[in-house]
C-alpha cells in the first residue's frame, strides 16, 4: 500500500520532475549500495573527481576481496554542485533509495551542516570528511568522520611550532569562510593553552586580489612564526609571493592547503621550507604508501586527502558491515564505533564515541617543492 | 611612512587593473547605453587564451599575446552579433540580462574545457620586482600602471584626433544624427565591442601573472570595475581611470587601517555614498534632458 | 496563531471582493486540493525538498514579478532580502528562542525596511544605477553574514531552525507553504488591477505620462521595491523553516541572478509565470544531472538559454501563452454602456484660470523660455503658437512640471504650483497630452483612461472600482471610442491614440487642459473630428491651452492667442488681431 502511494506521488511530480525519481521505489537488487554526494560541478568539481576516484578504488578492492555480506558493492554518486542546497537535494535523492545502506557525505563542513538534519531524520550512517569539530559534537550520531578534525590540526600546528620549532610569537591568518574561521579559532585556542596567545589574529575574505595590508600587518606585529588556514590555492599563492617579496621569511606552518599540488604549482619557490599539516602523507605509514601506489597507478596523479578519505570511508564502511553481519543502521553504527587500530590511508583509525576516527595529524615539509614527511603528532584525549 | 608608500603603490597597481576593465565598460556604455555584465569574463577568456598559446603550445610570449588579443577581437564580434545586436531596439533591461547570460556561458564554457584548477602564467619580465628604498615595486604592477597611463593618452589621441575616433564619439552621443551624417551606426557599435573586448582582454593578460588564471578572476575584478565606473561618472573615460585608481587606493588603505575581511565592502560603500550624494560621479555623466 | 496573510500589505481589490471571490472560487478550490495533496501524499525526502524549495523560491520570485514585471525596475539583490528573512527566522528561533511567527513577521519587516530604504536612496536615478546599488547591497549583506560571526554565526550558518508547532512534520509544513504561495500568488495576481498596480504599470510603460496623470512616480517605485523586498523576506523565512539550516552562500549574488532568471524564464509580469520559471529552474538542474561528467557544461548551457529566452521569448513562457489568450479575450469582452461625460472644472480663483508671470527656463547658456507672461481666461480656448524652436513645448513642460522653472511664477486657479512635482500639479487640476503620444502601451484603452480618472482630487468619480470604470467609459465614449474600450493600445490608429490620450486627461476632470500639438500627424478627416471634439469640450466650460502649428485649427478654435519667438512673448491678444500683427507675420514668414 505504502509503495503504490509513493509511486503515485512520485508520478504526479514526475510529470514535472525527473523520471528517475521513481528509482526510489525500485526493488532490492543483487548488490549492496553505497551512496556518495560529491561535487561534480561547481568550484570544487576538480577535487570531487579525485574523491570519486578514491571511493571507486576502495570499492574495487572490497569487491575483489569478496564484497559486502557476500554481495558485490555498488557506488551511486550524486552531484552536490558544491553548494549547500545542492547537497541537500543530492542527499535526499540518495536517501529516497531505500536499498542504500550507507553514505559518503562531503569534505566541506558547511555542506555537512546543511545535510545533517536530513541525516538525522533518515537514521543511516554517513561518512564525512568535513573537519569542523562541531559536526561530531552536536548530537547527530549518524556522522562518522574520516579525517582528523580542526581542533587537532590547530593543536598540531601549535604543538609543532611551539615545541619543535621553539617559536612563541605567533601570527594567525585565516580565511573568513567556515573552514578558515573554525581552523583559526582552534589554532588560537591551542596556542592559548600552550601559553603563547597569538600576537596577530587576522582574517581575510576569499578571492582577495591583494594581501599587501595583511603582509604589512604581520611584519609590524613582530611575529616570529606564522600559522595559516587558507581555503583557495590562488589566495595562498598570491599571499605567499607577496609575503616573500616584502621580505617576511619567518617559519610558516599551514593548514593542509599549503601542501596541495595546485598551491605548489601556483606559488612555486615562495612556499619552499614551509610546513604543513596533512591528514594524508604518503610516507607516513605502510597503508598510506600502499594507497599512494594504487592511486598513482590508476589515476596517474599524486594522491592527496581529497581521495584518501573516501577510500578509507568505503573500506571501513564495508569492513563494519561485514563485521556487523547486517545492513541494519544501528548495527553498522556499533560496528564502526568499535573499530580500533584499523590501518587506513589517512592514518590509524580508532573511533571514539563521537564518531571521530582520527586524532592526529602528520607534519610535512616543503623541501624545494617536494613534500617530505616530517613527523606524526597524535593526541589521546 | 614606508608602510604608506608600500600601500600606495599596491593600491595604485590594483586600481590600475580596475581602471583597465572599467574602461571597457565605459566604451560600451557610451556607445550602446548598456552595462555589459560579461566584461569581466572578457579578461578571464583572454588570460586562458594566453595559457593555451604560451604555456600549452609553448609559443613565444609576444606571439601568444597578439593571438590572444586577436581572439578577443573575434569574441567582441561574436558577442555583438549574438548578444547585443538582436536586442538593440529593446530597453536596457533585456540587454543587461542577456549579458549576464553571456557571462555565465563564457565562464562555464571555459570551466568545461579547462577545468576549475587555477593556472600559472609567467609575467613579461624575468625579474619579479625591484626594491626602491623601503618600497618593493612588483614589475608586473609597474607594467600595468604604465599601460594604463599609455592608454589614457592613446584614448585621448584616438577619440579626439582620428576620424574613426570622432565617428565613434558622434555615434555614442547621438545615433540618429550620426546616421544622418552617413556614419554606419552598426559598424561603429561593432568596432566599440571589438575595442572593448580587446581592452578587457589586455587587462586580463596583464593581471594574470599576479592573480593567476582562474575562472573567477574576471567576475571579482569586474564588480570592482563597475563601482569604479560609477565613482568616475558613467560614460566618462578619464573618470573611469580616476575612479579605478581611487577605488584601489581606498580599498588597500581601508584593509590596512580598518578591516581586512570587509575589504570588498569598502568599494560598495563608497559606491553607494557616491550614488546618494553625487550620482553624476567625479566627472559627471552627460545627462541629456529628455521629454 | 495569527493568520498568515496578516503581514501582507498588498492592497486587495476592495469593492469587487465579493463577486471576485465567487468568480475565482475555482482558484481557491484548486488551491485547497493542492494543499490537501501536499499534506496527505507520502512524498519521499527528495521530492519533498524539491517541492519545498520550489514553493519558497516562487514567493521570492513573485516579488520580482512586482518590481520588474509590474513596475519595470531592476533588483539584483533579491537573494539578500531572501537572506534577511531567512536569518531572522534562523537566528530568532534558535538564539533568541522566539516564536516562529514572530520571527517570520520580523523578517518581513526587516526586509521591507531595507527595501524601502534602498529604494528611497536610489530610485530617483535610472536603471543601471539601481542595478549597481542593488549589487552593492547584495555584496554588503553577504559580507556581513560571513564576517559578523557574533550575530550570524558566520560561514558556519545557523542550524536546527525551528518550525511552528502546528507544522512540525515536513509534509504539513509543505502544505502550509503551498497555502502561503497560493495566497501571495493571488494577491500579486490581483495587484495589477488595483490602483497601486495600475500606477506601477503606468510607471513601467511611461514615467513621464504617469507623472502628469497624477501618479507619484517615485513613491510608486518605492512601494514596488519595498513590496518585492517584503516578499523576498517572507520567502526566506519560510525557506529557513523548511530546510532547518541556512548559511551565507545560499544568499549570494549568484542566487540573486538565479531568481532573476527564474522570473524571466517564466514571464516577468505574472505570478503564474514566476511559479513556472521557478519550478523549471529548480527541476532543470535535476534533469540535467547526466551532464555532470563535464564540470561547467550544465551552467554553460544554462547561460546560453538565458540569452535565447531573452532573444526569442521576451515575455517568458507564460507571457507567450497569456499573450495569445489576452488578444482573444480582449475582443470578446463587450464593454459596458456609458452615460454622457460630465466635465465640471473647479473654479476657486478669479477670472483667470492660469496666470504665468516672468517665466524663464534656461539650459546652461540657452534661454529656451525667457520672461514669458501668459494669462488664460476661464472657460475659453487659448492658443500658444510660435515657429519651431520658439519655446512652446518647453513652456508646456515647465507648466506641467517636467522641467523646473529657472524663475517666474505659475498660478493655477489660485494655487501657486511653481515648485510642485508633476503629479501634484495634476492633483491641483492640470491635465495634459503630449506631442509624441505617451500612452501606457501594455494596457487597454480603458485602463489608460482609468489611470487618468484616478487623479487624486477628482470630484467626478464615486467610490470604488465600478465608479472608476464608469467614469473612464464615459470619457472614452465622449471621444467616440467607447465600443473599443477593452482593446490594447497597439491596435488603435495614430489618430485614435491621440483621442485616447485626450480622454485620459478628460476623465480626470481637470481645471485646465494643456494640449501639445493635438493635430500633429492627423489626416484632414481626423482634424475635423478633433475640432468638433474641442468644441464639445469647450462647451462644457473646460478651459483649454493649446499649442499647434495648424493655423486653421488655432484660428477657428481659439479666442485668444499668445505668440512666442526665441523664448520671448512677441504678441498676445484676441485671435484675429494677433494673427495680423506684423511681428507675428514676420516670425512665421521671415523678414528681411
Amino acid at each position: 500500500m505504502k509503495l503504490t502511494r509513493r509511486d503515485f506521488a512520485a508520478g504526479i511530480v514526475a510529470g514535472l520532475a525527473a523520471p528517475h525519481v521513481i528509482t526510489g521505489a525500485r526493488a532490492q537488487g543483487a548488490t549492496i549500495k553505497i551512496g556518495m554526494c560529491a561535487p561534480v560541478t561547481g568550484p570544487a568539481a576538480e577535487s570531487g573527481r579525485y574523491a570519486i576516484q578514491g571511493a571507486k578504488l576502495a570499492l574495487e578492492a572490497v569487491n575483489k576481496a569478496g564484497g559486502i555480506l557476500g554481495k558485490q558493492a555498488e557506488l551511486i554518486v550524486e552531484d552536490d554542485q558544491t553548494t549547500n542546497p545542492g547537497i541537500v537535494l543530492a542527499f535526499s535523492k540518495l536517501a529516497a533509495q531505500s536499498d542504500i545502506v550507507g553514505f559518503l557525505g562531503s569534505i566541506r563542513s558547511t555542506q555537512v551542516h546543511a545535510m545533517a538534519p536530513d541525516v538525522l531524520k533518515l537514521g543511516k550512517p554517513v561518512m564525512i570528511g568535513g573537519t569542523d569539530p562541531n559536526l561530531t559534537h552536536m548530537g547527530n550520531q549518524w556522522l562518522f568522520r574520516f579525517r582528523p578534525n580542526d581542533s587537532y590540526s590547530g593543536r598540531v600546528i601549535a604543538e609543532y611550532g611551539v615545541n619543535t620549532l621553539g617559536k612563541k610569537k605567533w601570527a594567525v591568518l585565516h580565511s573568513t569562510d567556515a573552514f578558515g574561521t573554525a581552523g583559526g579559532k582552534a589554532l588560537t585556542a591551542a596556542l592559548e593553552k600552550l601559553g603563547s596567545p597569538p600576537v596577530l589574529d587576522q582574517g581575510y575574505a576569499n578571492q582577495s586580489q591583494d594581501f599587501t595590508p595583511v603582509v604589512l600587518a604581520i611584519k609590524q606585529s613582530g611575529a616570529d612564526i606564522l600559522g595559516s588556514y587558507f581555503t583557495f590555492e590562488n589566495d595562498l599563492g598570491i599571499f605567499a609571493r607577496q609575503l616573500r617579496q616584502l621580505g617576511v621569511n619567518i617559519p610558516w606552518v599551514g593548514s593542509p592547503s599549503i601542501v596541495n599540488i595546485t598551491a605548489l604549482k601556483l606559488a612555486g619557490p615562495a612556499l619552499y621550507n614551509t610546513y604543513g599539516v596533512a591528514d594524508y602523507a604518503e610516507d607516513s605509514s605502510e597503508a598510506s604508501k600502499a594507497f599512494g601506489k594504487l592511486y598513482r597507478d590508476a589515476v596517474k596523479v599524486a594522491p592527496d586527502n581529497q581521495s584518501s578519505w573516501p577510500y578509507d570511508a568505503v573500506t571501513v564502511l564495508a569492513a563494519a558491515i561485514n563485521k556487523a553481519g547486517s545492513t541494519e543502521p544501528a548495527k553498522i553504527r556499533e560496528a564502526i564505533l568499535s573499530i580500533k587500530k584499523f590501518p587506513g590511508a589517512e592514518g590509524e583509525y580508532n573511533f571514539d564515541q563521537n564518531g571521530d576516527g582520527l586524532h592526529g595529524y602528520n607534519i610535512v615539509k616543503n623541501d624545494k617543492g617536494n613534500i617530505v614527511f616530517d613527523k606524526h603528532i597524535e593526541f589521546n584525549d | 611612512m614606508d608602510l604608506v608608500l608600500q600601500l600606495l603603490f599596491t593600491g595604485i597597481g590594483i586600481g590600475a587593473v580596475y581602471a583597465l576593465v572599467a574602461l571597457g565598460f565605459v566604451l560600451i556604455f557610451r556607445a550602446t547605453n548598456v552595462v555589459n555584465f560579461a566584461q569581466g569574463e572578457f579578461s578571464m577568456v583572454a588570460a586562458y587564451l594566453m595559457v593555451v598559446f604560451s604555456v600549452d603550445l609553448g609559443w613565444p610570449y609576444w606571439l601568444s599575446f597578439l593571438l590572444a588579443l586577436g581572439g578577443m577581437a573575434l569574441l567582441g564580434v561574436i558577442f555583438n552579433l549574438g548578444v547585443y545586436y538582436p536586442l538593440r531596439h529593446r530597453t536596457f533591461l533585456p540587454v543587461i540580462i542577456a549579458t549576464i547570460g553571456a557571462s555565465i556561458l563564457l565562464a562555464n564554457s571555459v570551466l568545461a574545457i579547462y577545468g576549475p584548477q587555477p593556472q600559472v602564467l609567467q609575467g613579461w619580465f624575468d625579474t619579479p620586482g625591484i626594491q626602491l628604498g623601503p618600497v618593493y615595486l612588483d614589475s608586473q604592477y609597474l607594467l600595468i600602471i604604465a599601460v594604463t597611463i599609455a592608454l589614457v593618452f592613446f584614448n585621448y589621441w584616438f577619440f579626439e584626433k582620428t576620424l574613426l575616433g570622432k565617428k565613434l564619439q558622434a555615434t555614442s552621443q547621438d545615433k540618429e544624427m550620426a546616421s544622418l551624417l552617413g556614419i554606419s551606426v552598426s559598424t561603429m557599435i561593432m568596432i566599440t565591442f571589438i575595442y572593448s573586448a580587446v581592452l578587457g582582454g589586455l587587462a586580463g593578460i596583464l593581471v594574470a601573472p599576479v592573480l593567476f588564471v582562474s575562472i573567477q578572476m574576471g567576475s571579482t575584478i569586474a564588480l570592482k570595475a563597475f563601482a569604479a565606473t560609477i565613482i568616475g561618472g558613467f560614460g566618462d573615460v578619464a573618470g573611469a581611470i580616476i575612479g579605478g585608481l581611487a577605488l584601489g587606493v581606498i580599498e588597500t588603505f581601508g584593509a590596512a587601517y580598518i578591516s581586512v575581511p570587509y575589504k570588498d565592502g569598502f568599494a560598495f560603500l563608497v559606491l553607494v555614498a557616491f550614488l546618494i550624494f553625487r550620482p553624476q560621479g567625479i566627472f559627471g555623466e552627460r545627462v541629456a534632458e529628455k521629454a | 496563531m495569527s493568520a498568515p496573510s496578516d503581514n501582507m500589505s498588498i492592497p486587495t481589490p476592495a469593492v469587487h471582493s465579493k463577486p471576485l471571490l465567487i468568480r475565482h472560487s475555482p482558484f481557491f478550490i484548486g488551491v485547497a486540493i493542492l494543499v490537501v495533496l501536499a499534506a496527505k501524499l507520502q512524498f519521499d525526502g527528495y521530492v519533498l525538498n524539491i517541492l519545498l524549495q520550489a514553493t519558497t523560491f516562487s514567493i521570492a520570485v513573485f516579488g520580482l514579478s512586482v518590481v520588474l514585471g509590474l513596475c519595470g525596475q531592476i533588483n539584483l539583490a533579491q537573494a539578500a532580502f531572501f537572506g534577511l528573512g531567512a536569518y531572522a527566522v534562523g537566528l530568532g528561533t534558535t538564539d533568541l528562542h522566539l516564536s516562529f511567527w514572530l520571527c517570520l513577521v520580523g523578517g518581513c519587516v526587516i526586509a521591507l525596511l531595507a527595501g524601502a530604504f534602498l529604494g528611497m536612496s536610489t530610485l530617483r536615478l535610472g536603471g543601471h544605477y539601481l542595478a549597481m546599488v542593488t549589487i552593492s547591497f547584495q555584496q554588503i549583506v553577504t559580507l556581513v553574514m560571513i564576517n559578523a560571526i557574533w550575530l550570524t554565526h558566520g560561514p558556519d550558518g545557523v542550524s536546527n531552525i525551528r518550525r511552528p508547532e502546528l507544522f512540525q512534520t515536513s509534509q504539513s509544513y509543505l502544505a502550509f507553504c503551498v497555502a502561503m504561495l497560493a495566497i501571495v500568488g493571488y494577491l500579486v495576481w490581483h495587484l495589477s488591477d488595483t490602483k497601486l498596480g495600475r500606477a506601477m504599470r503606468a510607471v513601467r510603460d511611461n514615467e513621464l505620462a504617469a507623472g502628469v496623470n497624477g501618479i507619484d512616480v517615485f513613491r510608486t517605485k518605492i512601494y514596488a521595491f519595498a513590496l518585492c523586498a517584503l516578499l523576498g523576506g517572507l520567502a526566506g523565512g519560510l525557506f529557513a523553516g523548511g530546510f532547518a539550516y541556512v548559511s551565507p552562500d545560499q544568499f549570494s549574488f549568484a542566487e540573486s541572478i538565479v531568481f532573476l532568471t527564474m522570473s524571466l524564464l517564466g514571464g516577468v509580469a505574472s505570478p503564474v509565470g514566476s511559479a513556472i520559471g521557478t519550478g523549471l529552474l529548480i527541476l532543470i538542474p535535476e534533469w540535467l544531472r547526466f551532464l555532470k561528467s563535464v564540470p561547467g557544461l550544465y551552467l554553460a548551457i544554462y547561460g546560453l538559454f538565458v540569452i535565447l529566452i531573452i532573444r526569442f521569448m521576451p515575455d517568458g513562457i507564460w507571457g507567450f501563452v497569456a499573450d495569445a489568450f489576452n488578444r482573444w479575450r480582449a475582443h470578446t469582452k463587450a464593454p459596458p454602456v456609458a452615460a454622457a461625460l460630465q466635465l465640471k472644472p473647479a473654479s476657486v480663483g478669479g477670472e483667470f484660470v492660469l496666470e504665468v508671470t516672468g517665466l524663464s527656463k534656461h539650459f546652461g547658456g540657452l534661454k529656451a523660455v525667457d520672461g514669458v507672461d501668459i494669462a488664460v481666461k476661464r472657460g475659453g480656448v487659448h492658443a500658444l503658437i510660435g515657429p519651431n524652436g520658439s519655446g512652446k513645448t518647453t513652456t508646456l513642460n515647465v507648466l506641467s512640471g517636467l522641467y523646473q522653472a529657472t524663475s517666474g511664477r505659475i498660478v493655477l486657479d489660485g494655487t501657486d504650483i511653481t515648485h510642485m512635482p508633476p503629479h501634484r500639479r495634476t492633483a491641483a487640476g492640470l491635465g495634459r497630452t503630449f506631442q509624441n503620444i505617451r500612452l501606457f502601451r501594455s494596457m487597454t484603452a480603458l485602463e489608460n483612461v482609468e489611470i487618468g480618472a484616478e487623479r487624486p482630487g477628482n470630484s467626478m468619480i464615486g467610490k470604488g472600482e465600478d465608479a472608476l470604470t464608469e467614469r473612464a467609459m464615459e470619457a472614452l465614449t465622449f471621444v467616440g471610442l467607447g465600443n473599443r474600450a477593452n482593446e490594447l493600445i497597439s491596435s488603435f490608429s495614430y489618430g485614435h491614440q491621440r483621442l485616447i490620450e485626450i480622454a485620459r486627461a478628460l476623465a480626470a476632470n481637470p481645471t485646465l487642459l494643456l494640449l501639445d500639438e493635438p493635430a500633429a500627424g492627423l489626416n484632414s478627416t481626423e482634424k475635423l473630428e478633433l475640432h468638433e471634439l474641442l468644441k464639445r469640450i469647450a462647451a462644457q466650460g473646460l478651459t483649454i491651452l493649446i499649442i499647434d502649428h495648424d493655423m486653421t485649427l488655432v484660428s477657428e478654435a481659439a479666442q485668444h492667442i499668445t505668440v512666442l519667438n526665441f523664448g520671448r512673448r512677441i504678441a498676445d491678444g484676441e485671435s484675429m488681431a494677433v494673427l495680423r500683427h506684423p511681428d507675428v507675420v514676420s516670425a512665421y514668414l521671415g523678414s528681411e
